[in-house]
C-alpha cells in the first residue's frame, strides 16, 4: 500500500471539493474551522503498471491550504496529522505532495517525531523529489531540442539552485546531459557557492542577470506574486520548465517565443481510477500526476520500502537513473510540450530561418 | 519550492507557564474542576450502562473504579498548586451533554450512551490530556500520562461494542452524532480562554479530539467519505 498526502490549492478550491463529497458543513465553515479540519481519508484506488503489477493506494487530505502559510502551528500540526494517519494506517511509503514537503523541510519537522502516542517512522515517507528532479531532466532533454535548442551549447538557468530538487537537477544537467553552462541563481550565496563548488562549474548569477541569457529556465522555486518578467528581455526561443510549486508561471511570461512547460508533473500509460487529482487542475486528471506522487507509486512497485527522498541535497545520481528506470518501466511519461506549442515553435524557426 | 520564513521555535514549542501566577491558578481552578467533574461523571455512566447491559456490569464496574481513581489524581493535581476546584462552573459546563446522556439512557439506548460517554467524553480527555502533558507542571504531568493509557481502554470499551453491533445502531449513532458533536464543540469553546492561559491552543484540542474520535468511527467500521461527514458537524455548530 502506498499514500499520497495532498491538499487543495486554494481555500475557496477545498470547499468547492468539499462541497462535492457532500461535506456541506465543511464546505460552509470558515477559514478558522478548517485550521481545526482533521486530516480525511479520502480515497483507496488501484494503480496497474505497464508490467502488469497492481498495487492499492490512498490518498489522504491534510486539510491544509495555501492561506495557512502564516499560521506555522496550523501548518504544521496540518502535516504532522496527516502522516500520523498514514503511518496508522500500514502505508508502507507515503509521498508527500504539494506544500507540505516543503512544510517539513523549513519547519525542520524531523525534530518533531512523536506525534501524540505515536512515533513516526521515517522510512515510510519520500518527498518524491528525486522522481520530480529526474523528470525535471528529462523534460530539459527531451523539449529544448524540439525548439531547436542544442543544449550542448545552451545556458540553462536553474533558479533555486540550492534546493533539494534544484541541486540534484544542476548536478543530472552539468554531469549527465552536458548542457553548456549552467547559471545557478538562488537567495543564499554561501550555498551558492557551496554548490559552485561541489558542480566545479556553473555561473553565479542574479535573477535579473541570468535571465536574458537563458536558452532555458528550470524555476524550482515559487514565483512571488509580484514578480514581473521583462518578456523582451528574454531569448527566444525559451524554453521555461515550471517546476515551482505552485504553477503560475505561465500566465506571467508564454508566448511569442517563450514556452512554458509545466515541471515535475508525469502521464500514466492508462487512466487511474482516482478523483483527486481533478482538485490539482491537472489537464488529463485520469492519468497526469506530480511526479512526487508517482514515486510512491514506484517506490511501492519496486518493493522499496524506505523514506528514498529524505532531507535536503542527498538526491544522487544514482538514484535518479534507479527511479527514472522504474518510472518508464512502469508506463510513467514527462508531460511535454503541447501541439500547439510545437506548432508555435514550428512557425518561429521558420520565420528565424528566412 | 517556495520558501516559508522559519519563526522562532522556542515560541512555537511552547514553553512552560508560570504555574505560580494568580492568572494561571485562576484558569487551573476551572479546567481542573472540569476533569475531576469529567472523571466523576465518567464512572457514574459506566455504572448507569451497566444497568442497561448486565453481563457486562462487572466489566462496566472495573472501567468505572479507574475514573475514580483518575478523579483522585486530579484532585491531588488541584492541591499541589493550591487551587480549589471550580466544581459550581464545571457541572454547568457538562450539564448538556449530561442531560442528553441521562435522556439516552431513560430511554434505554445503549449505541447513544456509549457514543456520548466512551468515544466523545473519552475522545475529548485523550485529546486534551495530550496536549495538556508537555505544558503541565511535573506533578500533573505524571499523573495524567498514566491516565491518558487508561483513556485508551475506556474508548476502546466503546469501539468494540459498537463495533459488534454497528448494523443494528449506524442510523442511531449518526442521530445521536449530530446531537452531541457540536455540544462538544461549544464545550471547547467555552473553555478556550481558559485552556490558552494553561498553553493549550483550542486549534490544537479541536484538531486532536477530531482525529481520536474519528479512528474511533474507523474502528468501529464506518466508512472514510461517512466519517468525514459525522466529523464536520462538530467544525460548525
Amino acid at each position: 500500500m502506498f499514500g499520497l498526502i495532498g491538499h487543495s490549492s486554494s481555500f475557496v478550491q477545498a470547499q468547492e471539493k468539499a462541497r462535492e463529497l457532500g461535506l456541506e458543513e465543511m464546505a460552509e465553515a470558515d477559514m478558522l474551522a478548517w485550521c481545526s479540519a482533521p486530516p480525511q481519508l479520502l480515497e483507496t484506488f488501484k494503480v496497474t503498471s505497464r508490467t502488469g503489477k497492481t498495487i492499492e493506494g490512498t490518498y489522504i487530505d491534510s486539510c491544509f491550504v495555501p492561506e495557512m502559510l502564516s499560521r506555522f502551528k496550523t501548518a504544521t500540526r496540518k502535516v504532522q496529522n496527516a502522516m500520523e494517519m498514514a503511518q496508522k494506517n500500514g502505508i508502507n511509503v507515503t509521498a508527500l505532495g504539494g506544500f507540505t514537503s516543503i512544510i517539513f523541510e523549513n519547519y525542520d519537522l524531523s525534530k518533531f517525531q512523536q506525534i501524540r502516542n505515536t512515533i513516526l517512522e521515517w522510512e515510510r515517507f519520500t518527498t518524491g523529489n528525486t522522481h520530480t528532479a529526474w523528470v525535471i531532466c528529462q523534460q530539459v532533454e527531451r523539449n529544448a531540442p524540439l525548439l531547436g535548442i542544442d543544449l550542448s551549447r545552451a545556458k540553462v538557468a536553474v533558479v533555486g539552485a540550492t534546493g533539494d530538487i534544484g541541486s540534484a537537477v544542476c548536478r543530472w544537467l552539468s554531469q549527465k546531459t552536458g548542457v553548456a553552462e549552467l547559471l545557478l541563481v538562488a537567495r543564499q550565496q554561501q550555498r551558492l557557492q557551496d554548490l559552485q563548488t561541489s558542480l566545479g562549474s556553473g555561473t553565479i548569477l542574479s535573477l535579473e542577470e541570468a535571465l536574458p541569457q537563458a536558452d532555458v529556465v528550470v524555476w524550482v522555486a515559487s514565483l512571488p506574486q509580484t514578480l514581473s518578467i521583462d518578456h523582451d528581455s528574454l531569448r527566444k526561443p525559451c524554453l521555461m520548465i515550471d517546476g515551482g510549486y505552485p504553477k503560475n508561471l505561465d500566465a506571467k511570461v508564454a508566448g511569442d517565443g517563450v514556452h512554458v512547460l509545466k515541471g515535475g508533473i508525469v502521464e500514466f500509460w492508462q487512466d487511474i481510477g482516482w478523483q483527486m487529482m481533478e482538485v490539482a487542475e491537472m489537464e488529463n486528471p485520469k492519468r497526469q500526476l506530480f511526479a512526487c506522487f508517482a514515486e510512491a507509486m514506484l517506490l511501492e512497485f519496486e518493493g522499496i520500502h524506505t523514506n528514498f527522498s529524505w532531507g535536503r541535497n542527498n538526491i544522487s545520481l544514482a538514484n535518479m537513473e534507479l527511479i527514472g528506470e522504474a518510472s518508464l518501466r512502469h508506463g510513467f511519461q514527462a508531460i511535454g510540450l503541447s501541439p500547439t506549442q510545437l506548432a508555435a515553435a514550428q512557425g518561429g524557426l521558420e520565420l528565424a530561418a528566412a | 519550492m517556495a520558501t516559508l520564513e522559519a519563526p522562532e521555535l522556542s515560541a512555537a514549542v511552547g514553553n512552560l507557564p508560570d504555574f505560580t501566577t494568580e492568572a494561571y491558578k485562576d484558569a487551573y481552578s476551572r479546567i481542573n474542576a472540569i476533569v475531576i467533574e469529567g472523571e466523576q461523571e465518567a464512572h457514574d455512566n459506566y455504572i448507569a450502562i451497566g444497568t442497561l447491559l448486565p453481563e457486562q456490569a462487572e466489566e462496566l464496574t472495573k472501567l468505572a473504579r479507574m475514573e475514580l481513581k483518575h478523579m483522585k489524581g486530579f484532585t491531588a493535581c488541584a492541591n499541589n498548586l493550591g487551587v480549589e476546584a471550580d466544581m459550581a462552573f464545571a457541572k454547568e459546563f457538562f450539564a448538556p451533554l449530561h442531560n442528553n446522556f441521562k435522556t439516552a439512557l431513560a430511554a434505554g439506548k445503549v449505541p447513544t450512551c456509549l457514543l456520548i460517554q466512551a468515544l466523545l467524553i473519552e475522545a475529548f480527555a485523550i485529546s486534551a490530556y495530550h496536549i495538556y502533558i508537555p505544558v503541565a507542571d511535573p506533578f500533573a504531568r505524571k499523573i495524567t500520562e498514566g491516565v491518558v493509557k487508561d483513556e485508551y481502554t475506556h474508548l476502546n470499551y466503546g469501539q468494540e461494542w459498537l463495533k459488534a453491533n454497528l448494523e443494528s445502531c449506524r442510523e442511531e449513532l449518526e442521530q445521536a452524532n449530530r446531537d452531541n458533536l457540536p455540544l462538544i464543540r461549544r464545550m471547547l469553546d467555552e473553555v478556550a480562554g481558559d485552556a490558552a492561559v494553561l498553553h493549550m491552543d483550542k486549534e490544537d484540542l479541536i484538531e486532536d479530539f477530531l482525529i481520536a474520535y474519528q479512528e474511533a468511527l474507523t474502528e468501529i467500521g464506518f466508512s472514510t467519505r461517512e466519517i468525514a461527514r459525522m466529523a464536520a458537524a462538530a467544525l460548525v455548530g
